[in-house]
């Protein structure tokens, strides 16, 4: 039973790849291994790569001092982090949210079947990013110190037991939020401001690793001490990498049984929880007299409404906003400062810095790429466009506009700020606040022109759309793609025309390509729109 | 009011509907019957523009609704066999948002609201999301929707399913006074008794082609339409 629980599950989150629902037929088999070698070089490629570098320069200069299981336990800690970060959000809302949740509850299959099909398929995206920081970070270790039976087999336990650590950190927080929740009118907000302060944590963090990277590298023997004296539990954690199998044993009992636990609470409340309403009290009508709105007006006010309606919606797909925000604030307060040092290591090219600052604000506006599930959302109710008397590009057009309002104030906002503390003439801090705005532009019609090509109608639960989809994997990757040729392209060669040149030519490019996207959004996308 | 020539819709080598006409005149309740999958719902789609068709025109109020579109679809108002509606909004948002579609004046909309919302005894929930409604519900929202833009034609596909006894019967009246009106309805059913009682006209439809099609009179001869009805399935 549980299998085919899971296997339904598998096949709804990686439909995408085997089943072309344009065309309405499976793809081939070229087809298929073209989609897993995408998504295994953004996911291995890109993230691998980056926790392969930080385990290359880490785990050298504490092996030598004796101190592997340091090593493990920042590693071990990485992982943990990220996998929680990861697959956190989507917790809740595949537990307990789950549109055949229903369907299955009424079918003769056990709620303890059904609920560990759920929390597998947590446990597989958790797993996923666990492993991207723990399996380079194995094998480096293995490079380094030697490999040997032990090594090998505790290398593993401790994969097993990290991604267990963020199953059971993600239950923990979903069952949380699922408890509030169901008090709660506003749950969205709520969820939002939670994760919130998640995020903040995990980006202060972020923001001081570094620091705290150098540091533990300079002093890591005084550290190891202190932690082995005051925290026995992380030096047994850190020694399971070091092929100690009595710690593997130790922490891998512990972890499981902990585990347990979880799952007795969940299992005790997962019926209640997932068949309830809300326990708020009722809304009473009271008419109000009402302000006619245009048909874009409507159009983009039901798209707000979307928006807003979701926190897996705000959180996935509208970090940009306020990451470029922070940006604008840091960038005033510690800008001048920063740039400083930035010109000195790019040996005085004052206009570069204003060309990067540009390309990392593009980068950060990557981020919010709300328009790319915008259609797939509309799921089973997209016969409401299609049936009510709107061109199918005024739809596109209100869905594209959503994503230009919510990414374009705020890039505006962090480009004046940057504008404001580079050094450089008038024209590129102009050029610098119009090329953001115009790949501001590109971005919304791009991941728009995504949503319409690559679209997920039939979801049970909106984690798949908004997280999964593939629209969403390529305008995440593919934005960040695009900025990075921009900034690479300057470094390489733009350098030689000069920053006003070179931002100009990338306004006109950026330009050109999204007034061509529109126009495709305004005819074959609205034709494939109509025909969904 | 909406005249169908020659209709003919495949889904890959299979033909869901084939060489079908029908034409509703304005005044008239006209009833879809036919079997699970002999191609209602594809007609009505396909009439009220969700669904690309292969072969056949379709004209609304003498518009096409290939050529003119947005024209064809501010004349009619559809209802589909599951009321999947905007979740995320209250009952009282998606009511303004189909209203600001249409452009109704905000005072004549809540005239309408306050009217059909009183009828159909959902007025005190139009605050809450839809998310919480029941399905019947949700359909009632539908039925409000549809009627709130005071369309020509009303196209619906099973409408009382999921509907109470009483809300079953005001959702008759109201078809039947918006018929009255000069309106013209085109439903498809399963149930053979509402459709007897309430159509002028009634077409049935067997493996996407039509096999019977006039008044109720002209139908059913003799016999109840659940007689013609389960005959003509026989054949």
């Amino acid at each position: 039973m549980l299998k085919v629980l899971l296997k339904k599950q598998l096949a709804e989150v990686f439909r995408n790849c085997w089943f072309d629902a344009k065309k309405n037929r499976m793809r081939s088999k070229k087809a298929v291994a073209a989609w897993f070698f995408i998504y295994l070089v953004l996911i291995v490629g890109l993230l691998g790569g980056i926790f392969t570098v930080l385990s290359l320069n880490v785990c050298g200069p504490l092996v030598q001092l004796g101190l592997g299981w340091l090593y493990f336990l920042l590693m071990g800690g990485i992982a943990i982090l990220l996998g929680a970060f990861g697959s956190v959000f989507n917790t809740y809302s595949s537990l307990y949210l789950a549109k055949d949740n229903d369907l299955l509850l009424s079918m003769p299959i056990p709620v303890r079947t059904i609920m560990a099909a759920r929390i597998l398929n947590v446990y597989l995206l958790g797993a996923m990013y666990s492993a991207v920081v723990l399996i380079p970070a194995v094998f480096v270790y293995w490079l380094e110190a030697g490999p040997s039976a032990a090594r090998i087999i505790c290398g593993l336990l401790l994969l097993v037991i990290v991604t267990v650590i963020v199953l059971l950190l993600s239950c923990v927080l979903g069952y949380a939020v699922a408890r509030i929740s169901v008090k709660l009118r506003h749950k969205s907000f709520f969820t939002v401001l939670l994760s919130l302060l998640f995020i903040g944590g995990y980006y202060f963090f972020y923001y001081k690793a570094n620091g705290f990277l150098r540091d533990f590298l300079m002093n890591a023997e005084s550290y190891g001490e202190k932690i082995k004296g005051a925290a026995y539990g992380l030096w047994l954690f850190g020694r399971i990498g070091e092929g100690d199998f009595p710690a593997a044993v130790v922490f891998g009992a512990a972890a499981g049984g902990l585990f347990l636990l979880v799952w007795h609470i969940i299992a005790k409340s997962f019926l209640s929880i997932a068949s309830a309403g809300e326990k708020t009290g009722k809304v009473r009508y009271v008419e109000k007299a009402v302000r006619q709105k245009t048909v874009p007006g409507a159009l983009l006010a039901k798209e707000f409404s979307r928006f807003t309606s979701s926190a897996s919606y705000m959180l996935n797909c509208g970090m940009g906003i306020l990451f470029l925000i922070a940006t604008g604030v840091m960038l005033l307060v510690m800008g001048r400062e920063f740039l400083k040092l930035a010109a000195q290591a790019l040996s005085g090219r004052q206009d570069s810095i204003a060309v990067l600052l540009c390309v990392m604000i593009c980068m950060i506006a990557a981020m919010n790429d709300m328009a790319a599930p915008s259609v797939s959302l509309e799921g089973k109710s997209i016969w409401i466009p299609q049936s009510l008397p709107v061109a199918p590009k005024t739809v596109l057009r209100a869905k594209a506009a959503v994503q230009l309002i919510l990414s374009g104030i705020p890039v505006l906002f962090a480009s004046v700020c940057a504008a404001v503390v580079v050094p450089s003439s008038v024209p590129v801090r102009l050029l610098l606040c119009l090329t953001a705005l115009v790949h501001t532009v590109f971005s919304a019609m791009f991941n728009m022109m995504l949503g319409v090509k690559m679209p997920v109608m039939n979801w049970t639960s909106e984690t798949g759309p908004i997280k999964q989809g593939g629209a969403i994997v390529v305008s995440m990757f593919g934005g960040w793609g695009i900025c990075i040729a921009m900034g690479g392209l300057y470094l390489l060669i733009g350098y030689r025309i000069g920053a006003v040149p070179y931002l100009l030519l990338c306004s006109l490019l950026l330009g050109a390509a999204a007034l061509f996207l529109l126009r495709w959004l305004d005819t074959k996308g609205a034709d494939s729109f109509a025909a969904l | 009011m909406l005249r169908i020539e020659h209709l003919s819709k495949r889904y890959g080598e299979k033909k869901a509907v084939e060489d079908l006409s029908l034409h509703i005149q304005a005044g008239e309740i006209f009833g879809f019957i036919g079997h699970n999958g002999a191609g209602k719902s594809t007609t009505l789609k396909s009439a009220v523009g969700i669904l690309q068709f292969d072969e056949g025109t379709i004209q609304i109020g003498g518009k096409d609704i290939r050529k003119e579109p947005l024209a064809c679809k501010k004349m009619l108002a559809y209802i589909p066999d599951n009321p999947d509606l905007y979740e995320f909004m209250s009952g009282i948002k998606y009511l303004n948002f189909v209203a600001d579609i249409f452009g109704i004046p905000s005072a004549e909309r809540q005239e309408r609201i306050r009217k059909y919302a009183d009828l159909l005894e959902l007025t005190g929930d139009l605050a809450e999301p839809v998310s919480a409604y029941s399905h019947g519900m949700k359909q009632k929202l539908a039925v409000i929707s549809a009627w709130i833009h005071d369309p020509k034609l009303i196209v619906m596909d099973e409408p009382f399913v999921g509907l109470d006894p009483k809300a079953s019967h005001l959702l008759k009246e109201m078809m039947r006074e918006h018929c009255d009106r000069g309106g013209a309805i085109f439903f498809s059913t399963h149930v053979l008794e509402v459709a007897e009682k309430l159509c002028d006209k009634v077409a049935i439809i067997k493996q996407g082609r039509l096999v019977r099609e006039g008044t109720m009179e002209e139908v059913r001869g003799d016999d109840s339409l659940e007689e013609v009805f389960l005959e003509l399935e026989a054949e």
